[in-house]
């Protein structure tokens, strides 16, 4: 059985790879309480986190330097502390499990495969910072993966890890799952909420961020799947023991889903700032010569295949290159496939998903998506492809709510940069390329 | 009122009101021009516009942010289009964006000349398009929204029925959800809705259901562009021919501020005119309505027994039976302004003991609605108070027989209440000014034509303890027609020149009004000073 990547390499270049979030991935019925008790489930309720008080369980996630995995990479620790405590208010944690950039399968294998230590890593969450009730917000069309987590949390209830005195303390929590409908757009925090109250799933505007006021207007953390899942094992084996992977900034392991042109797709785990070219021959090597790689999902910048070659998969390395490590979702692709077509297929992936708020975002992305549309038709005229990277530009410096807005706006940006030469050539299709269209670029001056 | 806090506009210090919203702080104290679509002052912040967009000073440095979330805070700094040019790049961008799927049918749009996009792409945009022909735009609406034109392009729908009173035009709109949020937050019922995502998202109601509430029309007139249109008014008027008046709701104690707009000797609409005190920016379709009935059914010459004559011979047989009167009861009118109701205690001053003056109405009130009407019908109600005229007119039905003349005034009795009206019938003599061939006219021994409410100038008071001023459109059915108040001075034989004299004759009479004049008074209204706190300044 190879699904996915697994069984993965235990050991790479002689040291062992680390296995904080897949330790049952590749064992048989793992998802079970049985099977995942035998490997150490839920041990940290009994020695490591009731014994603590709330505010040293953050400082430890402070301490261990964990990001968000959910595409931002914002500090997880620094998030939980703006959480106001002992508000009249309930405290809410919401997970968000709905997964959707474009590459990206991490989080339904890790629901799919290992339920009970996220529901794990949501008691260590929620004792931290006092959440009374949790919600896992689940992308719609994962029904396996809800009826997995359904089946896990049951299993908890009866075992007594969920509802009134976990485990014989006093911290009680009730987790609910949530199925979304599957917009890519309920993955920013501030639309999931807004469809998790019923609403429609459109960001809000911030101020007031979730942390003072989200769910039902009382402060709310939402983090990633994975965030939460690597918690127990910070908890367990310290701070210092995370940060034996990564780099000082991006510590830790994480799960990296690649798709494309390589020998064995799947889900990895593996250390923060790996080389993307070690990562590809842990992956079973590129097929064909590499041209470029999207090193984060689609919203992530794409690399040409001479920067893959000198970047590392971490946060800052990734921000050197002006690029972004996103959700971990790795698609190099070779020289047979055509970047336009790419192009092309990801922004009519944002021209659909987006909410349809802020008019640059709104209006930018299906403007883009046709204009790219007609380029491929053979309508395209010389200067088109500066048109596209123009009319990007002006939904890309957050004139928008939310950060769908850059993220539409970066794929768009880079392929046209990086690629020109591809655009070129589908323009000179055109034989009638180089007359000027009956329209004038924007006038000058006139304005004001 | 708060302290002013100091925030920095492009380079210049600017003193504000702190946690007010930036754009209004923008437009009133630093007087920088600031484009909205979304954005409304009596709505919630939508943000998703994106034209307001201004720079702020944060913690890295510079950023974009839009003017009517942000809120004015001390040692903000803000750079606006006067200094940016990035902000002006930006706002560029949002029009083109906003234009991109937007017809290019102004010269047929309804809403041309009054249009916000129009407005700010002229302001801001003035670009040429870029939209390869082969791109194509965006077409919103659903399948029902949607139809097929002459070169067989699927286009959105051009005249969407969404009610009894709205169209929509579904192509024009640029989803600011302004109409959304004012069916949610101010007439609080939720029957517009987004559907659809990204440029596809379009306006609707529940599949089926029309949108039908008494404050629907606003939706018209908060609508930035021609999307949505009053069926009344549609393709009526081009906007900038119309002249405009201000003036008061004249049919509802609340006193709605409304302009009225007119031009070749006719009204065309009545448009809410923005008091935050009062009606905000709303009013009911009833009021909005109302100017439908002012060339309608009018009287416009007098009758005496039956016989059209003209208004001064009218007046004169109105004068004559006066005063060969032996008893005469005055009836005073809540319809009336200020100064017609002065005007008819100057008659009973000047006929002395034979007069007697009776004032309230017969019409039922209903509860207010909490955004533009009272539920009492009868419009100044508060200025009869103010002017001492008693709550009585039961008593004149009571004793109808004392009396052998009647004269009633913009009061249609017979309407409110015919069976207590049946009684004023034994009185021989009643002498009628009206505006509308009414039921009371009906009845009426001698009637004379006067000018209705979007005729006169004058002021009423609202439910709210407010005096409020109404302008006259120079639209008159019939020239001759004199206002109420000067008929009533010329029965009295008051030599009173205008409007104002009619007003001092009312501040004679009411302590409250002592302080005040037509111009401190102004379009906004002023509210009555307490009855102490005028006894001590009179």
């Amino acid at each position: 059985m190879s699904l996915f990547g697994f069984p993965q390499p235990k050991a790479w270049k002689g040291k062992d790879l680390p296995r904080v979030l897949s330790r049952l991935f590749d064992v048989k019925d793992g998802h079970t309480l049985a099977v995942a008790r035998q490997h150490s489930a839920y041990s940290t309720l009994s020695k490591v986190l009731f014994d603590r008080a709330p505010f040293q369980i953050i400082n430890e996630v402070m301490d261990s330097g964990l990001r968000g995995r959910g595409g931002a990479g914002f500090p997880t620790g620094m998030k939980w502390s703006f959480v106001p405590r002992g508000g009249a208010k309930p405290v809410y944690l919401v997970i968000n499990a709905d997964e959707g950039e474009p590459g990206t399968f991490k989080d339904r294998m890790c629901m799919m495969r290992d339920p009970h230590l996220l529901i794990e890593g949501m008691i260590n969450t929620g004792y931290a910072l006092g959440v009374r009730t949790a919600y896992i917000y689940v992308r719609g069309e994962m029904l396996p993966q809800i009826q997995a987590l359904n089946h896990a949390i049951k299993e908890a209830y009866d075992a007594g890890f969920l509802g009134e005195n976990i485990a014989g303390s006093r911290y009680s929590l009730d987790i609910y799952v949530h199925r979304g409908a599957g917009a890519y757009i309920c993955g920013e925090e501030t639309g999931l909420i807004n469809s998790l109250e019923g609403f429609k799933g459109q960001p809000r505007l911030k101020p007031p961020f979730p942390a003072i006021s989200g769910a039902f207007a009382a402060p709310t953390v939402v983090n990633n799947v994975e965030t939460i899942m690597a918690v127990p094992w910070i908890l367990t084996h310290g701070a210092k023991a995370y940060r034996q992977w990564g780099t000082d900034k991006s510590p830790g392991s994480k799960l990296f889903s690649i798709s494309g042109d390589i020998a064995k797709p799947g889900v990895y785990e593996v250390p923060l700032a790996m080389p993307y070219m070690e990562f590809f021959e842990l992956c079973g090597g590129l097929k064909g010569d590499l041209l470029g790689c999207i090193p984060g999902g689609s919203s992530a910048p794409v690399l040409t295949a001479e920067e893959t070659a000198k970047t590392t998969m971490d946060y800052e390395s990734l921000a050197a290159m002006k690029s972004m490590l996103g959700s971990g979702a790795v698609t190099p692709f070779n020289t047979t496939r055509d970047p336009v077509l790419l192009l092309q297929s990801i922004a009519r992936f944002y021209a659909h998903e987006s909410c349809g708020q802020c008019t640059p975002c709104r209006e930018g992305t299906g403007y883009v998506d046709r204009v790219i549309d007609s380029l491929v038709d053979g309508h395209g005229r010389a200067g088109d492809a500066d048109l596209i990277k123009s009319l990007a530009d002006q939904y890309e410096p957050m004139t928008t709510i939310c950060a769908f807005g850059p993220g539409a706006a970066w794929p768009v940006q880079s392929f046209v940069t990086k690629f020109k030469s591809h655009f070129e050539a589908y323009i000179q299709r055109n034989p009638k390329h180089a007359e000027a269209r009956d329209l004038v670029a924007v006038r000058p001056g006139a304005f004001w | 009122m708060a302290d002013l806090i100091t925030i920095n506009v492009d380079g210049k210090d600017v003193q504000v009101p702190p946690k007010i919203q930036l754009i209004e702080a923008l437009r009133q104290y630093a007087k920088v021009e600031t484009p909205a679509f979304c954005y409304h002052p009596d709505l919630s912040v939508a943000g998703n516009c994106r034209v307001c967009l201004v720079e702020f000073s944060g913690p890295r440095g510079f950023a974009f942010g839009i003017a009517c979330h942000m809120q004015t805070a001390p040692g903000l700094t803000v750079r606006t289009q006067i200094s940016s040019d990035k902000v002006k790049w930006a706002r560029r961008g949002v029009m083109e964006s906003l234009l991109v799927n937007h017809p290019l049918d102004c010269p047929i749009c309804d809403k041309a000349g009054e249009c916000t996009l129009q407005e700010n792409y002229m302001n801001s945009g003035r670009h040429e398009s870029r939209l390869p022909d082969e791109a194509g735009k965006q077409y919103k609406g659903g399948a029902d929204h949607r139809f097929t034109d002459a070169k067989g392009v699927d286009r959105g729908g051009k005249k969407i029925d969404l009610g009894p009173t709205i169209l929509l035009d579904q192509e024009r709109c640029i989803v600011c959800s302004r109409c959304v949020r004012f069916m949610d937050e101010v007439a609080k019922s939720s029957q517009l809705g987004i559907a659809g995502r990204g440029d596809h998202a379009y306006i609707t109601t529940f599949p089926g259901k029309p949108l039908t509430h008494g404050y629907d029309l606003n939706v018209t007139d908060i609508c930035p562009v021609g999307a949505l249109t009053g069926k009344h008014f549609r393709f009526q008027q081009r906007v900038w021919t119309l002249k405009s008046v201000e003036s008061i709701d004249p049919s509802d104690a609340f006193g709605a501020n409304i302009t009225i707009e007119y031009n070749n000797g006719r009204v065309w609409r009545l448009m809410p005119r923005r008091n935050p005190a009062v009606n905000k920016s709303w009013i009911a379709n009833s009021t909005r309505l109302l100017y439908q009935k002012l060339a309608i059914d009018r009287l416009t010459d007098a009758r005496v027994a039956s016989k059209d004559v003209d208004l001064a011979s009218g007046v004169l047989a109105a004068q004559a039976a006066i005063s060969s009167a032996r008893k005469v009861a005055l009836v005073a009118s809540g319809h009336g302004t200020i100064e017609d109701n002065a005007a008819l205690l100057a008659l009973k001053d000047t006929l002395g003991d034979k007069a007697e003056v009776f004032g309230g109405s017969w019409l039922s009130v209903c509860k207010p609605d909490g955004i533009a009407l009272s539920g009492d019908p009868v419009a100044n109600r508060a200025g009869l108070a103010l002017l001492g005229i008693p709550d009585n007119l039961d008593q004149l039905a009571a004793r109808a027989g004392e009396f052998d003349t009647v004269l009633v005034f913009n009061h249609d009795l017979w309407a409110a209440d015919a069976t207590k009206a049946a009684k004023l019938e034994a009185i021989p003599t009643r002498i009628v000014l009206a505006s509308w061939l009414d039921a009371t006219v009906a009845k009426a021994t001698v009637a004379v034509g006067i000018r209705a409410w979007a005729e006169i100038r004058g002021s009423m008071v609202n439910s709210q303890d407010r005096v409020q001023l109404m302008q006259a459109g120079p639209v008159v059915p019939n020239p001759a027609l004199e206002p109420p108040w000067r008929v009533l001075a010329c029965l009295a034989g008051a030599t009173w020149a205008s409007e104002t004299d009619a007003f001092k004759a009312a501040q004679s009479r009411a302590p409250r009004l002592a302080n005040l004049s037509y111009r401190t008074i102004g379009p906004m209204g002023a509210v009555l000073p307490q009855p102490a706190l005028a006894a001590a300044g009179a």
